[in-house]
């Protein structure tokens, strides 16, 4: 057990260390100079729209992209000035080697390389309420893993969960994309000390779900799901519970 | 004279074939000399992460308020939504109870309450706050909501929080945030199980990375 919780920390911590050990490589520049190549774009004071524009950079103006905030950049013009610009304006930007590609292809392969994904889901297990995160990555169009924790708040007693899930998503190029997946993991039951000679339950549990997942936008998805948990108690007995959960999720 | 044609035909099928493997087109007459630049995607920092601390009032419901104090951490998704998961722990104390019943509620005097959540916020009001005719922050006005989990006195309670904040930011990595929420949970304490309301008002730190 113990060796087991230390590769499994050794394995986190390679993951954790090996895109530092990819960056360190070819040293990506920091900031880029592009010419603007629209009429003019706008400068504002904050990253989001509501904030003013106080600065307008024209055509032909050499600016410098220093940081980014959601999807605004924050730039600084020939005259020193320092300002947010939206994503949009700067597609049309030249890079120093006079093409237009650069900017444009960074954001979609940012788009396309989208492979992480947060979310957080509610709904009942059985008839209590249940709440759990969860994270996936993508190996392929259509396959996935995803590592879930959750909880049950019942009246009588609290359940912690996690479960590693293998999903098949076999539409996920549609808006609509209906998804399936099966995995394992453990159930922790953590009785109210309101009851009496109630003991704490730890169970190997098995699930099985059935959901859809709908593309809102560029970054965010809902889904509903429908999973079958099996708690494996001891190996005679096994109970089963159903539950249906909403969720929202964004890609990183 | 055609019997001499066909050696000779016989002695030009060599210079044929090699008259055909010239106009190929599979060997480049001119090679360019193109030198292949290196084009590495620029990596801009970013800072869609924030971690805080904040500090303040908790009012837990039939019991009074005290001194909460917690973390959260959160993430930008876009210029008007974000994400964020809090932390945060209070001492609940039931001397208000213990003037008229010498027992109390409580088996000691003070109980912890501590809770988690998971938040949505959405900026609705972006905007710029003046200190003076020359100085401007960028800040935010912004309403949220979650689910999380209350523990208090045993009891594990699934919680909804709403609210609204304000966001003052100092400099792209740092802001001052205070947070309004209320919590609300269920609770089995004074006899029957209520629906209580929690109303917390906090003063927090956040640095963005």
């Amino acid at each position: 057990m113990k060796i087991a919780r230390l590769i499994a920390v050794c394995v986190l911590l390679a993951a954790w260390a090996a895109p530092s050990a990819r960056a360190a490589q070819p040293a990506a520049p920091d900031s880029e100079r592009l010419q603007v190549n629209d009429a003019f774009i706008e400068l504002h004071t904050g990253p989001g729209r509501g904030y003013p524009v106080f600065f307008v950079a024209e055509r032909h103006q050499w600016i410098t992209v220093e940081m980014r905030h959601t999807d605004w950049y924050r730039v600084r013009a020939e005259g020193g000035q320092v300002g947010w610009v939206q994503r949009q304006q700067l597609t049309n930007t030249l890079t120093a080697a006079g093409t237009t590609k650069g900017f444009r292809d960074v954001l979609l392969d940012d788009y396309l390389a989208r492979r992480v994904e947060v979310g957080a889901s509610w709904g009942r297990f059985k008839s209590e309420p249940m709440l759990k995160v969860w994270s996936a990555y993508r190996l392929s169009d259509t396959l996935g893993v995803e590592a879930t924790l959750g909880q049950v708040q019942g009246l009588f007693s609290g359940t912690d969960f996690w479960h590693v899930n293998l999903n098949v998503e076999p539409w996920s190029d549609q808006r609509w994309s209906p998804y399936f997946g099966v995995g394992l993991g453990k159930f922790n039951n953590i009785p109210n000390n309101s009851l009496v000679n109630a003991t704490p339950v730890n169970a190997n549990l098995a699930n099985a779900a059935l959901g859809l997942r709908v593309h809102l936008s560029e970054r965010f998805v809902a889904r509903a799901d429908y999973t079958l948990y099996t708690a494996l108690v001891s190996d005679a007995h096994s109970s089963e519970y159903r539950a249906l959960t909403l969720g929202l999720s964004f890609f990183f | 004279m055609r019997l001499s044609s066909i050696p000779c035909l016989l002695l030009c099928t060599p210079l044929l074939a090699l008259a055909q493997h010239k106009t190929d087109g599979t060997d480049q007459v001119v090679v360019p000399q193109v030198e292949r630049r290196e084009i590495s995607v620029p990596h801009f920092p970013s800072n869609d992460f924030e971690l805080g601390l904040f500090a303040g009032t908790y009012a837990t419901q039939n019991f009074g308020s005290s001194a909460v104090a917690g973390l959260r951490l959160g993430y930008h998704i876009t210029e008007d939504v974000f994400v964020e998961a809090a932390y945060g722990q209070t001492k609940v104390s039931d001397a208000n109870f213990r003037q008229v019943l010498p027992g109390g509620v409580f088996a000691d005097s003070k109980e912890t309450l501590s809770y988690y959540n998971l938040a949505a916020g959405y900026n609705v009001l972006p905007g710029e706050v003046f200190f003076g005719s020359k100085v401007a922050k960028a800040s935010a006005f912004y309403i949220i909501g979650g689910i999380g989990s209350t523990n208090f006195v045993d009891q594990k309670r699934q919680t909804f929080n709403v609210g609204f904040g304000a966001r003052l930011l100092f400099s792209d990595r740092f802001a001052v945030q205070a947070d309004v929420r209320d919590h609300i949970f269920s609770l089995d304490l004074l006899g029957k199980r209520q629906s209580t309301q929690n109303p917390e008002v906090t003063l927090g730190v956040t640095l963005f990375f």
